[in-house]
């Protein structure tokens, strides 16, 4: 997932609709925060919530970016879903609507779940199993980005994908004993994190197969959602139903609704938090520089650093020139400044050449030697674009709105055009960033792109160097790699167990070095997230977690 | 200027009375010595032709005197201020302020670009696209104005039609619209290909968007001067009509151009800001003033210069041409002054 989780970003300049009153008072106290602490808060009431940039999506199936996971995850609750806590505890997967954990045939192809008894979804229709059929059927024909998770391990899965086939064969679902059985087509480790995606949330058979993102469907989860505003922003209130279910070490929540509110300008988003006026920064934005002092010294009892596994870096595509040169590739990679990217990112980013980052296995390690060196080398840079024939070239370089991505790509393009390239800029409005570069017509040379873990596992982040996962749209392979070496080490690597990672972290690491030397993209860092609350917000208890980030059921008023 | 009986002159234009016309000199020359004499007109003049002339200067700020482009980046280098040693772009992403000195003169942005020299550079563009877009509106609505005002019925139809359906869009909203959709794509118009990030990209929008505010009052202008006896002597005298709408009738228009220029070009310098600011104008990384307003929000708390100067730049200049062009108005017409004043009592009666 990007932050836009996949990271994600976007427009709209919304007003912020204030934060209303405590109200609620302590009407509801049957809220569990299984694994957070309470910290003497209350239950109920309002809190405003700001984003800066739009969800991608408000469907369940399509979104894939952080401010689209963040509500979907508490909306959509999967089969599996992972703890509510901090740090390497948020990985830790977990039961969600089923009963237990998978139970996995001992060649890793066979997976066997059974739904829980009595579950409904938020409009009051029974769940069924046949209802996770026909989610993962949805999420494949609506092009979720990253739908190849299900289409190359899930038996049939590509089939219907094609259209040959008018169900997936490999899931076989029992609607009266709620059994559920998903067979592959090879073994691959992080499939049970497959079905704790998000877009693997249960919607009601029968949903509409189209983006749905103006009236969300009905899911499972302690919140549901209650208005959507285009963006501007949307609210979400208590789903009386969820505590019924007793579903342990799932919070219902405290607040009895969240109105969230898109402020495309950081600096108005800030000061907001900073003031009080709302009460939730959006951790996928970068706080300003302008404001930080303020708010390390004012606010240094509700502003934390987080740091996730994420990775930022510049898109090459290989396949349209000057990128399809490796020696142009090496080039960029051999230019750019990281220090100078930390700057641009008030000291939000860690340097990092890696693809995988740190906190994930595999990554190789701050004392392995970057291939094109630590430090920037122009004038090396520039013989090689040289030697590579592709100096005049012209590049169109894209890029977000919002800052600092805007000036990621500032200096970027600045610095191809030192190279020799032609560059020029294409900011466009966030929240159609990623849809507009994943999408074939587009066909971008290059531009920026960020990654945020879905789940703890190297494969995750290799989803976006699988030539399987290039897809008309939505696309998320945005290098377009296809490597037949990368292909072949996929292959042996995706089917290790997550309980047996920590066996092949070598043969992950010698292939991120692998991929780092074909400079298939330009890595930069690694991001710290800012954890940035208003001082109505109870900051100790609430969870900010390594995936869905700002955690919403934990979020509680003083 | 309206067409009246001492209006049909064939030099065509500028009104003149009392004295002035008694003295006989040309009503061009009338123009010009009411003119000279409007002391704050000239004053503003001269400001807006002094700020044109910095910015067309900008080439040898950035080479001589701040040695970098308006697009360079200097996020890790340091600059010397008063032998002191001080990053361009601190650890925490804070922009050195201005330096009062050559280099990084009012400071530098978050990307550690020369602020003076993109000031300079984005008051090139913001002139260029308003001179530009200002050409292109006064050229087409003057076409426009003189067919659909001279051959009245269906073709006087057809065209107010077209201007009343880009009249009926806010001007600004139409500019967003336009502006964002061409800037991905660009435009191509017959052999005439523009890039998404060209500046004639702009220029062109905001020229066609008020081409009915000049269009409309030419319209008006021409439907009396086509009855006008001097008309009549040359269409007896065997002219046709393109040679009637170019010889008889452009020439008592003149005036009514002129005074319309100032004034589209600073509206068009306003626009341009604007849809920049919202990012469907000028694109980046090229400044322009609106961009630099934009740019520099995020940084107002720390920064505010980065805000300020090029939105004082941009009042300047609209302010002088504006001035001056409310000082060539009445000049050349000094009754639309009376007019005014007659206007502005009879509102606080």
């Amino acid at each position: 997932m990007r932050v836009r989780m996949r990271g994600a970003t976007a427009i709209a300049v919304a007003l912020l609709i204030g934060a209303a009153g405590c109200g609620g008072g302590s009407s509801n106290n049957n809220s569990s925060t299984s694994g957070t602490s309470s910290g003497g808060g209350q239950a109920g009431g309002t809190a405003t919530v700001l984003m800066g940039t739009a969800p991608d999506y408000l469907d369940p199936q399509l979104g894939y970016t952080t401010q689209s996971a963040e509500p979907d995850w508490i909306i959509y609750t999967p089969l599996l879903t992972y703890r509510h806590a901090n740090g390497t505890s948020g990985g830790q997967l977990i039961p969600g609507l089923a009963t237990a954990l998978p139970t996995v045939s001992r060649d890793g192809l066979t997976y066997t779940l059974t739904l829980r008894r009595g579950l409904t979804f938020s409009d009051g229709r029974p769940v069924r199993g046949s209802d996770f059929a026909y989610t993962i059927m949805r999420a494949i024909r609506v092009n979720w980005g990253g739908k190849s998770f299900y289409t190359n391990y899930i038996a049939g899965a590509a089939a219907y994908d094609r259209g040959s086939a008018s169900t997936i064969s490999g899931i076989t679902t029992d609607d009266a004993t709620g059994r559920i059985t998903i067979r592959l087509t090879q073994p691959y480790g992080g499939f049970a994190n497959v079905l704790a995606f998000p877009s693997s949330g249960l919607v009601p058979s029968g949903t509409a197969m189209r983006n749905l993102s103006n009236t969300p469907p009905p899911g499972v989860g302690p919140y549901k959602y209650s208005s959507v505003s285009v963006n501007r922003g949307f609210t979400i209130v208590r789903n009386p139903a969820f505590a019924r279910f007793a579903i342990p070490n799932i919070p219902t929540g405290h607040l009895d609704t969240i109105r969230v509110t898109i402020v495309s300008n950081t600096q108005s988003e800030a000061q907001q938090v900073l003031n009080n006026q709302a009460d939730v920064f959006d951790a996928g934005d970068t706080l300003p520089p302008a404001l930080l002092p303020q708010i390390e010294s004012q606010a240094s009892d509700r502003f934390g650093r987080v740091p996730i596994p994420s990775t930022y870096y510049f898109f090459l595509n290989v396949t349209k020139p000057p990128f399809n040169n490796a020696k142009a590739r090496q080039a960029v990679n051999m230019a750019i400044d990281r220090q100078a990217m930390v700057r641009l990112a008030s000291g939000f980013l860690k340097p990092t050449c890696w693809f995988l980052p740190e906190g994930i296995v595999g990554h190789p390690g701050n004392n392995v030697r970057c291939p094109y060196g630590s430090t920037p080398d122009l004038a090396a840079a520039k013989r090689l674009v040289q030697q590579s024939g592709t100096a005049g070239t012209a590049v169109t370089v894209w890029g977000e709105q919002r800052s600092p991505r805007r000036e990621y790509v500032d200096y970027y393009t600045d610095l191809l055009n030192k190279l020799g390239f032609k560059a020029q800029e294409r900011i466009i409005a966030d929240t159609v960033y990623f849809p507009t570069i994943g999408n074939a017509k587009t066909d971008p040379q290059t531009g920026f792109a960020d990654w945020i873990q879905d789940f703890p596992n190297p494969s995750d982040f290799y989803l976006l160097m699988d030539g399987r996962s290039i897809q008309p749209t939505n696309n998320q392979n945005f290098s377009k790699v296809n490597d037949p070496h990368i292909q072949a080490e996929l292959n042996r690597l995706n089917p290790v167990p997550a309980t047996q990672l920590n066996s092949v972290a070598n043969d992950w690491s010698t292939l991120d070095q692998y991929t780092a030397s074909r400079a298939y993209v330009a890595v930069y860092g690694t991001e710290t997230m800012p954890k940035f609350f208003s001082n109505r917000i109870n900051f100790g208890a609430a969870v900010f977690h390594p995936t869905y980030l700002n955690d919403w059921t934990t979020l509680q008023l003083k | 200027m309206t067409a009246t009986a001492d209006s049909t002159v064939r030099a065509g234009a500028p009104a003149g009375r009392g004295a002035d016309t008694a003295a006989g000199l040309s009503p061009y020359r009338l123009g010009l010595r009411r003119l000279l004499r409007n002391k704050p007109a000239l004053a503003f003049g001269a400001l807006f032709l002094l700020i044109v002339v910095l910015c067309l200067c900008a080439p040898l700020y950035a080479k001589y005197v701040a040695h970098t482009g308006p697009n360079d980046n200097h996020v890790t280098e340091t600059v010397t201020v008063g032998g002191v040693k001080h990053d361009v772009v601190s650890p925490t992403g804070q922009p050195i302020g201005p330096t009062w000195q050559g280099q990084f003169l009012l400071g530098a942005d978050q990307n550690g670009r020369d602020i003076a020299v993109r000031l300079l550079y984005g008051g090139r563009n913001s002139l260029e696209v308003g001179f530009i877009a200002t050409l292109l509106t006064m050229v087409l609505a003057t076409i426009v104005g003189i067919v659909a005002g001279f051959f009245r019925g269906v073709v006087d139809g057809v065209l107010a039609r077209v201007l009343d359906l880009i009249w009926a869009y806010p001007v600004v909203l139409l500019g967003i619209a336009l502006g964002t959709s061409l800037a991905l794509g660009g435009i191509t118009i017959g052999p005439l290909d523009l890039q998404g990030n060209s500046l004639l990209v702009p220029a062109f929008i905001i020229g066609i968007v008020y081409i009915p505010y000049v269009a409309k009052p030419i319209r008006g202008q021409v439907l009396g001067l086509r009855e006008q006896e001097f008309v009549d002597a040359a269409r007896v005298g065997g002219a046709g009509p393109m040679r009637i709408m170019w010889s008889e009738i452009l020439p008592n228009l003149s005036s009514t151009i002129i005074v319309f220029v100032p004034l589209m070009i600073a509206n068009a310098i306003l626009l341009e800001a604007a849809l920049s600011y919202l990012g469907a104008g000028v694109q980046p990384p090229n400044p322009s003033w609106g961009t630099m307003i934009a740019d520099g929000i995020r940084l107002i708390p720390s920064a505010m210069h980065l805000t300020f100067v090029p939105g004082a730049m941009l009042v300047l200049a609209v302010l002088g041409v504006n001035v001056f062009g409310d000082g060539v108005r009445d000049a050349l017409d000094p009754r639309a002054k009376v007019r005014l004043e007659e206007h502005a009592e009879e509102a606080s009666r």
